[in-house]
């Protein structure tokens, strides 16, 4: 997606497309400026403010301060950095193992029906993120629809619950996410070139064979680029604790969300969001790096 | 699979010919034929995946249709279905507040799909055509959005107006979504005009188009589908967006998400159901209409929403 870089062509340094050099550099200053003077210049104010204090009015003052980067070794900010870190790498599994066969399915047997189903995951993903996860936290509670149904099928004991625990957290991060995982999926698997699988069937391979061996492979960029898409706002997430957990499971969402509106410390607060980003931060670098060592093998 | 006549084992007519002396070859072929392993590679049904399909989309749609339910419901039960009833959707079109927020979502929609089309459209031409350090390096700031957790970003539009002494209201909600919303226009249109043929544009101006004659007659039209797509894309997102409205907007009046996000916070509200209907259906029928431009311009892949790229 949009993580991938492009080959560049190369473009003439004569001719009517250099001419215009001037104007492609005007058009784009706006914009760029726009997102550095908003963007940018925003997160690093958050960064400065990570060495701020706050004064006994709780007014935020910059300063040159470690307090709030030494507060972060507290253990119970571990502990919720390290809760944070599991739920969103578990939804990370889980929407791995629950999109692989759907787009799987979609991808290879879709048939004239593969843009409509895409369509049909893509769709409701775009309707309000509050709404489909007060619908999903219907479904899951303690008297909804699908603890109803585990229950008679004798799934679930009749004090099982759902919400309140860690399982709704994931549950519901793995509900708001997954379409971020399917597209790469599919597009990897639409990609890919199915005389591979025909080989292996041919070569004797057996389904469960040729899976693991030839298309597990031949689409993993796709899975990792799903990893991090999913990754990414199941970390940041804060309504999926809040709905759908109890007050043991709260996410770093949570707190940097409790200390910018109840708890009035931003520079706690700051330290917080640079502290995730940071965790965040070195995932992607390992992405990156594994990306880029696919690419060279693949351009040797 | 019956009709088909019954598949001989067959020796190749080239095997007959150079038959050499020695013993007899077995009659009995090598290995059966492959046919009837299988007919083509990934023709088997993966019965695994597409059961686990059907499961995915019970459970997707399962929390949109309890939604759209019991919003119909006449009582306040969200797990008894008692009757068909419009008083929710009444109580919502009395209810002055949550009015006023849909007029404020609506208003800061439009602000934010006209000036990220603006200055998205620019920078996407700009960084496609313009190969210089300066164009990387707009390409590197376009993307941080997109690589940054929302919470992160509304934290640091909330500190940026904050530490410049702007009051939070409709307006923070505008600039911060304008950046937002820019990125998404970005991707989007980057690969279409990649894809569009630069000579056509050299074309108009060999025939005596300036420059910016070639882009306004030939290129923007040329793109127009696309543009369009993103527009009403840009429009539905920033309308259900939750996380950067919650951080950069004031006290009065807060968009519906977030009067969204106060009301289900504190419990059950069957108004919301009926609030969470109307903007399923109308989130579900921009996107359906963003999806359907390209089509209804005769051209296909405006929007490269589905391929993933």
């Amino acid at each position: 997606m949009a993580l991938r870089k492009r080959p560049e062509e190369p473009r003439p340094r004569s001719g009517p497309s250099a001419s215009g050099t001037r104007l492609w550099t005007w058009l784009m200053i706006p914009g760029t400026l726009w997102m550095t003077g908003f963007l940018i210049a925003s997160l690093l104010l958050v960064a400065t403010l990570a060495f701020g204090t706050t004064d006994p009015l709780g007014n935020p003052r910059f300063g040159l301060n470690f307090e709030n980067i030494a507060a972060m070794t507290d253990p119970a900010y571990r502990a919720v950095l390290l809760r944070s870190l599991g739920y969103a790498l578990l939804t990370c599994l889980i929407c791995l193992v629950v999109a692989y066969p759907v787009a799987y399915a979609i991808a290879l047997h879709g048939g004239r029906f593969k843009n409509l189903l895409i369509a049909a995951i893509v769709v409701p993903f775009f309707a309000n993120y509050l709404v489909r996860m007060y619908g999903w936290s219907v479904v899951l509670s303690d008297d909804g629809p699908l603890l109803k149904v585990l229950r008679a099928v004798g799934l679930a004991d009749s004090d099982t619950k759902i919400l309140q625990t860690g399982m709704g957290v994931i549950a519901g991060l793995v509900y708001g996410f997954i379409v971020f995982m399917i597209i790469p999926l599919y597009a990897a698997l639409e990609r890919m070139d199915v005389s591979l699988i025909e080989a292996g069937r041919d070569l004797y391979g057996g389904p469960l064979r040729t899976f693991f061996f030839v298309t597990l492979p031949a689409t993993r960029q796709g899975a990792m680029a799903g990893c991090v898409l999913v990754l990414l706002p199941a970390m940041g997430d804060f309504v999926s604790a809040q709905l759908m957990g109890g007050p043991d499971q709260i996410m770093i969402g949570n707190l940097i969300q409790d200390k910018f509106f109840q708890g009035q410390n931003w520079p706690l607060g700051s330290a917080l969001t640079m502290l995730m980003m940071a965790v965040l931060f070195i995932g992607m670098l390992g992405y990156l790096r594994r990306t880029r060592k696919d690419e060279a093998e693949a351009t040797r | 699979m019956t009709l088909r006549p019954a598949l001989k084992p067959q020796r190749h007519p080239a095997v007959k010919a150079n038959r050499r002396p020695g013993p007899r070859p077995s009659r009995r072929p090598a290995r059966r034929p492959a046919v009837k392993r299988h007919r083509r590679g990934t023709d088997r049904r993966p019965r695994f995946a597409i059961a686990v399909t059907a499961a995915f989309f019970a459970l997707l749609y399962l929390p949109i249709g309890v939604v759209v339910l019991f919003s119909f419901n006449s009582q306040k039960s969200l797990t008894v279905f008692k009757d068909f009833s419009l008083r929710w959707y009444s109580a919502f079109f009395k209810d002055d507040v949550l009015l006023e927020s849909l007029g404020m979502s609506l208003r800061v929609s439009l602000v934010a799909m006209a000036g990220s089309l603006i200055l998205g459209v620019a920078l996407a031409l700009g960084l496609v055509r313009c190969r210089s350090r300066l164009g990387s390096l707009a390409g590197l700031v376009m993307l941080v959005p997109l690589i940054t957790p929302e919470i992160v970003t509304g934290v640091a539009a909330m500190l940026l107006f904050k530490g410049f002494g702007v009051t939070l209201s409709t307006g923070t909600v505008m600039l911060a979504e304008i950046t937002f919303s820019i990125s998404y226009v970005t991707v989007i249109l980057r690969s279409r005009i990649a894809a569009l043929n630069p000579e056509v544009e050299e074309a108009a101006m060999d025939l005596g188009a300036t420059r910016w004659q070639a882009l306004r007659l030939v290129t923007l039209p040329a793109l127009l589908p696309s543009i369009l797509a993103s527009a009403v894309l840009v429009f539905a997102l920033v309308f259900d967006d939750f996380v950067l409205a919650y951080f950069t907007t004031g006290v009065d009046p807060q968009p519906l998400s977030v009067r969204i996000y106060s009301a289900i916070r504190f419990g059950v509200q069957p108004t919301i159901n009926a609030v969470g209907t109307l903007m399923l259906a109308g989130s579900i029928g921009l996107i359906a209409l963003a999806l359907a431009i390209p089509r209804l311009f005769g051209r296909r892949g405006g929007l490269d929403l589905l391929s993933g790229k």
